[in-house]
């Protein structure tokens, strides 16, 4: 069964040379089509080359203003993607007797099965016990549409999205700090800017097109100090690099500060005039002196010393943070930490000042702002609010009391498969088996429900758990727009068609919807209409959209929200001093009733699982920069995959040395949840109490066996970035 | 005048000087030499001449007369010798017989070429001969239904004129023409469609060729036509216009494209030097990992100097030539990071 | 048609951080599509993540060229040096061996050499070639050479090169600390090191195992 299963679903790895077309040298295109990259949250600008309806290549775009025409690897190859012999082509559905494992079957059978499952499903157990995983690679317009679908046609609280383990301790932090979730600038004001602190952030492959940001910063003179437990790319050439151990951000941050506070580098007139609560937050990091902040963080006195001289003294400065702070079961106090930094400095809403927090995947702004989330209307709105939920009820044409209320996130979703609450699932753009932790879990919540539909366009390893597949649509064969990692909304063109059965996810899902018998307010002609009423559902939210049309974009090259009316240009930079906004109206730059920022006195804990005799090693993960995410698309694609085939365990040579461990040999690396072995990269350029998997890998090549599922309690993101381990030399040979 | 120079010309001398003997030899003192055939003639005993003059010139380079001269040394080592021999035989029926590399460049490509390439050997195997009277056909007595072929005044195969074999020898060429005419074809499609042939070729070097061999093959194939079917009409235009081409092409020979037929076979020298080599390798002086062979590295050493490179290390210890390219990509980027603040690490 | 006597080509091997977005990119590049003729080295990397990427630095008088005995590697008069005549080429890889930088790269089974020709199919049409065009830390950088000088404050290009006694002149630039002595880079002075750094894995070598409990 698996060799029939492998050869019909893959992966396969697609090459240029394997197809006549693309191995034709020179030939010219039909036509360039402008669009963007598929993968993260920087949504480089490209063109694709399309010739008879395939993508034969890829042609930079240098004049959009973000990326000039720069691209990652996985922007380079990305469309290999098209074309790929893996592509999911019919509907199927899950059948033991056949050699592979399903059958195809025809797509309108599949979607009234589906609809049947579903009515009986929430006939017997109820609306909630169908929840609904979505992601945030899909379009604006989709992640629109996929709240709109459970909320209106489902009936169910329980939806929820892989933004999840994304960017919800960031975003959480900044509503809680700013009153809005969005980074503070356009990423042209790193540039200008003197100072940069770079925390938990593997620019250089998670993020690879900020980097010249920061170098040209750097041209000009500017500082960077990168603060990571491993020295990344970005870090071996930095001003000042801090190895903190996994987990105490916290720690380094208030000590930083309590460091300012007592030198006087900090702005106290901005901290009068447009914060409240700092006496607290003095009072509370007056605590970290320097030597138990250098203690906690495994960061050497005279480097924490450096750092706020170089923070404190700065006259322009800029921060950025990513996973590595925000992954923990604290990630929403690490962010408020970083932030605390911001606003002492009182750097921010002014040229070459700012804050941004890089998001991961494509859409991980546009993507959690516009009710995909379990406690969220669009516009980012609350979902237990009464104003808001009488606002969107009135946008739906619905009783407010038909919208369901706050439902639970991804991973409790999964908990309450196991206690028997949920029932039945259907998910799009998510790949929870390999992106979860403790996926060992996830496989059997999987295998536990009584009826799993997932939407995608490769058999991804969760979809191989499905009764019934849906063809979707790739990136490229669909349009929409996306918001980046700036704020910027620009727009995603379609370039091909779907192939054979397959079709545009809003389109599958208003079928669904459709057959359920409930398709109240989901009969849209297409994603531009989806947009219209998207902008009327966020108009008077924070992300408001109702400013922002098709045309605007394409002749603005993007459109940073907020942006309230049509005649309004967008927003690169909040918080300007005068700026106005629906909150404070006028109070102040802050989205709160009077204008002023919070500072946070965020407390700290360390990591769920801390370290014992037992698993006395932490252990951290991440990415890659050639693949992406669950690896469901970049696994396929061969010169992505060839550049990076197999995870790996980082290893101080010290540790390694401990355990008998020589570079290449097979490693054992065991939690309390699961172990797996990895091939050892033994280098100097990690913590010795540390070792590091990416985790872009299904099976038993999977990180996320090994992860631990704790939560942060306001964000619910999962503590990937710190969980206890042992390591040991492999019984197993080295497999090559 | 220069030592090359003279060389060249003495060797230019020779070689036009034994083509010349051979084909008043091989004609019978002229006897079964067709005088209207002079005007080609005379312009392949330029060709020689000038073909001649280059290769020489073209052997004397420092980096080519290593290679002719370790080529023939090694070939004729009689150590190596027999399998020499053999590994020949393969690399020519591979190589020149199938040209398995440029298939491997692209379908189009291979197929283009070998056809070109098979069309043109056709071609000249058949009218070098005749024209130098080197070949030429009687009626063996009383048999008019047969022909037999007389070389080098000789009179060897006898056939039937209406059998296959008949129809092949006496339309040869027609077969040649067509098989030049369609490889020129494809040649001429990749060079209108690809980018990377758009921005390199140039007309004289790439399009011209194409177009003399084209010429050629087509005003052949009207000759044809034109005694076949058309009772000689406008023969005597078209064979003006046919010996035009075809001595354009003869005395371009040793200028443009056309030349590598010549400088080809050379790869054969290469091929059993690296053959050969492969028994001792170097190891680079950085990385001590094997690189090339300890012969090539000598010679390129050698060869380098003789053009006025000077890249032995400083302290006189050792040569650039002896470090393998990889470690010399980790130098450029060491010693620019250096330079950059930054401290190195010594082994 | 040729490159544009303005525009030049910038190394800066400092910024790189070893994606391959280059090496991905080159292979889409239609004068050798589907063959990358970028270099990524990593240096050392069980002591750092650095990296260097290595292009054809079209050298003025380019050693290849003269080492090739088939006459096959050409040198345009706009001082790119293109990959060798595929007519011509035998594949006897003396350039391979000869260049300075270790660039060019011997396709053993098409019996030629290829090698990094400034993506002549673009730049000879005013555009960027593909690696520099892409390259996220602009490590490699393609453009008007004022503007870029301009740009880099704090840095300034140099384009000679010395190996042992020998020094090389080349149409590309790197780029070097602005107040740096020499005019040159010397490349063989490296030798004897393994890898450059900060001091950086000082900082964590200092971690101890004490969590071991032993």
């Amino acid at each position: 069964m698996e060799n029939a299963y492998f050869k019909k679903f893959g992966p396969h790895t697609s090459y240029q040379l394997d197809d006549q077309e693309r191995s034709d040298r020179g030939l010219e295109p039909d036509k360039l089509v402008k669009t963007h990259c598929c993968f993260c949250g920087q949504q480089c600008g490209m063109q694709l080359k399309v010739r008879e309806n395939k993508i034969i290549g890829i042609e930079p775009w240098e004049e959009f203003p973000f990326n000039r025409g720069m691209l990652c690897p996985k922007g380079v190859k990305r469309y290999l993607q098209n074309s790929h012999p893996d592509r999911l082509l019919h509907a199927y559905a899950k059948d033991p007797s056949s050699p592979e494992g399903f059958r195809a079957m025809d797509y309108d059978e599949a979607v009234k099965k589906v609809a049947q499952e579903i009515n009986k499903i929430q006939a017997q157990h109820g609306y909630d016990a169908f929840a609904v995983l979505t992601g945030a690679s899909l379009t604006t317009e989709k992640t629109y549409l996929m709240g709109k679908f459970a909320r209106l046609c489902l009936k169910t609280a329980n939806i929820d999205y892989n933004g999840r383990l994304c960017m919800v301790s960031a975003g959480a932090a900044c509503k809680k700090a700013f009153g809005i979730d969005r980074s503070a600038n356009a990423w042209d004001d790193i540039t200008k800017s003197d100072v940069i602190w770079i925390a938990g952030s593997n620019v250089a492959e998670c993020s690879p097109i900020t980097t010249e940001y920061i170098w040209a910063a750097r041209e000009k003179g500017a500082k960077i100090i990168v603060v990571d437990p491993r020295i990344t790319p970005i870090a071996r050439t930095c001003d000042l690099y801090l190895p903190v151990k996994p987990g105490r951000d916290i720690v380094l941050f208030h000590g930083v500060l309590n460091i300012m506070i007592q030198n006087n580098w900090i702005d106290q007139k901005f901290i009068n005039e447009h914060t409240v609560g700092f006496e607290d937050l003095k009072e509370h990091v007056s605590q970290w002196t320097l030597d138990k902040t250098a203690k906690e963080t495994g960061i050497d006195e005279k480097s924490i010393m450096k750092a706020a001289e170089l923070w404190g003294q700065a006259s322009k400065s800029f921060m950025l943070h990513a996973r590595g702070i925000e992954h923990h079961s604290h990630g929403v106090e690490n962010c408020l930490g970083a932030i605390n930094l911001v606003l002492a400095s009182g750097r921010i809403g002014r040229e070459g000042c700012g804050y941004g927090m890089i998001t991961g995947q494509a859409n991980g702004q546009g993507g959690r702002e516009h009710g995909q989330k379990c406690d969220q209307l669009p516009g980012n709105r609350d979902i237990e609010n009464p104003e808001h939920r009488e606002y969107i009820a009135k946008v739906w044409g619905v009783d407010e009391k038909d919208i369901p209320r706050k439902g639970v996130d991804a991973y409790e979703i999964f908990r309450k498969v196991d206690r028997g609450e949920i029932k039945g699932l259907l998910s799009i753009c998510f790949n929870p088996l390999v992106s979860l932790p403790d996926n060992n879990f996830i496989r059997k919540m999987l295998e536990k429900l009584d009826f799993f539909v997932a939407i995608d366009f490769f058999m991804s390893e969760t979809a191989q758990y499905a009764d019934i597949v849906l063809p979707g649509s790739l990136q490229e064969e669909d349009e929409g727009t996306v918001t980046q990692v700036e704020g910027r909304v620009i727009k995603i063109n379609k370039v091909v068609d779907a192939p054979g059965d397959a079709r545009a996810d809003w389109k599958i899902i208003q079928d669904i919807a459709r057959e359920v018998g409930r398709n109240h307010g989901l009969k849209f002609e297409g994603p531009r209409e989806i947009f219209e009423e998207l902008r009327v559902a966020s108009k008077g939210g924070i992300s408001d959209y109702y400013g922002i049309t098709w045309e605007k974009i394409e002749k603005q090259m993007g459109v940073f929200w907020p942006c309230p009316t049509e005649d309004h240009p967008g927003t690169p930079r909040l918080f300007e001093p005068g700026s106005w906004n629906p909150i404070a109206k006028g109070a102040g730059p802050f989205y709160f009733a009077d204008g002023k920022a919070r500072f946070h006195a965020a407390k700290y804990s360390p990591p769920k699982e801390e370290t014992d005799k037992e698993y006395p090693i932490i252990l951290t993960t991440g990415r890659v920069v050639s693949q992406f995410l669950s690896g469901n698309q970049t696994r396929r694609i061969g010169p992505l995959n060839d550049q990076c085939p197999e995870p790996f365990v980082e290893i101080h040579p010290k540790l390694a040395q401990h355990f008998g461990i020589q570079n290449g040999d097979m490693v054992t690396v065991e939690s309390r949840r699961g172990k797996a072995d990895f091939k050892a990269m033994v280098v100097k350029t990690i913590r010795p109490d540390t070792v590091f998997i990416p985790y872009h890998w299904e099976g038993r090549k999977s990180a996320n066996q090994l992860t631990n599922s704790a939560q942060d309690p306001i964000s619910k993101i999962p503590e990937y970035k710190a969980c206890a381990v042992k390591i040991y030399k492999s019984t197993r040979e080295v497999v090559q | 005048m220069q030592k090359e120079v003279k060389k060249s010309l003495l060797n230019s001398i020779i070689v036009t000087l034994l083509l010349g003997l051979s084909i008043w030899l091989g004609s019978r003192n002229l006897r079964h030499f067709d005088a209207a055939l002079v005007g080609y003639t005379f312009a392949t005993l330029f060709a020689a001449f000038a073909i001649t003059y280059r290769y020489t010139m073209w052997l004397q380079r420092p980096p080519t007369e290593l290679y002719w001269q370790r080529g023939w040394q090694l070939m004729f080592t009689p150590k190596y010798f027999p399998s020499n021999v053999k590994f020949l035989i393969g690399r020519i029926i591979t190589i020149i017989g199938g040209n398995s590399f440029i298939w491997k460049r692209s379908k189009e490509r291979g197929l283009a070429h070998w056809l070109i390439m098979w069309g043109c050997i056709l071609a000249a195997a058949i009218t070098f001969p005749l024209v130098f009277g080197w070949l030429y056909f009687i009626v063996p007595d009383g048999d008019l239904t047969s022909y037999k072929i007389v070389a080098f005044g000789f009179p060897t195969l006898a056939f039937k004129i209406e059998t296959t074999l008949g129809h092949l020898i006496f339309h040869g060429l027609v077969v040649a023409s067509f098989l030049v005419i369609l490889g020129v074809m494809l040649a001429f499609r990749r060079r209108m469609r690809d980018k990377d042939a758009a921005v390199l070729q140039s007309f004289s070097e790439d399009i011209m060729p194409l177009f003399l061999l084209f010429s050629i093959s087509i005003t052949g194939l009207f000759l044809t036509v034109s005694y076949t079917w058309l009772k000689g009409y406008g023969y005597s235009f078209l064979s003006i216009f046919h010996a035009i081409t075809v001595i354009f092409t003869l005395i371009s020979l040793p200028f443009g494209k056309f030349f590598h037929i010549f400088m080809r076979p050379a790869q054969f020298g290469v091929a059993i030097y690296k053959k050969i080599g492969k028994e001792k390798m170097a190891k680079c002086d950085r990385c001590e990992i094997e690189y090339a062979s300890e012969m090539h590295v000598n010679d390129l050493i050698k060869v380098q100097k003789k053009l006025g490179y000077a890249y032995e290390l400083n302290d006189g210890t050792g040569h650039y030539q002896r470090i393998c390219p990889r470690c010399r990509r980790l130098l450029l980027g060491l010693s620019q990071g250096k330079l950059w603040h930054m401290k190195p690490v010594k082994d | 048609m040729s490159v544009s006597p303005e525009m030049a080509f910038f190394v800066d091997a400092n910024r790189c951080i070893g994606c391959q977005s280059c090496v991905q990119a080159c292979a889409e590049c239609d004068t050798h599509k589907g063959h990358s003729m970028i270099h990524l080295e990593t240096i050392q990397r069980e002591d750092s993540p650095q990296t260097v990427p290595v292009v054809c630095m079209h050298c003025d008088s380019p050693t290849c060229a003269e080492v090739c005995p088939a006459d096959a590697i050409k040198r345009t008069s706009d001082g790119v040096v293109q990959s060798a005549k595929k007519p011509r080429c035998i594949a006897c890889n003396n350039c391979v061996l000869s260049c300075p930088f270790g660039v060019p790269k011997m396709e053993t089974k098409f019996e030629l050499m290829m090698k990094c020709d400034m993506c002549y199919d673009r730049t000879s049409e005013g555009k960027k070639p593909m690696c520099a065009t892409v390259c996220p830390s602009q490590a490699l950088t393609f453009g008007p050479k004022d503007e870029i000088i301009k740009q880099r404050q704090s840095s300034t290009p140099v384009n000679e090169f010395k190996f042992g006694n020998q020094h090389i002149k080349t149409k590309v630039f790197m780029m070097v600390p602005k107040n740096t002595k020499e005019q040159y880079i010397d490349v063989t002075a490296s030798m004897n090191d393994s890898s450059i750094s900060q001091n950086m894995e000082d900082h964590l070598a200092d971690v101890s195992l004490d969590f071991l409990g032993e």
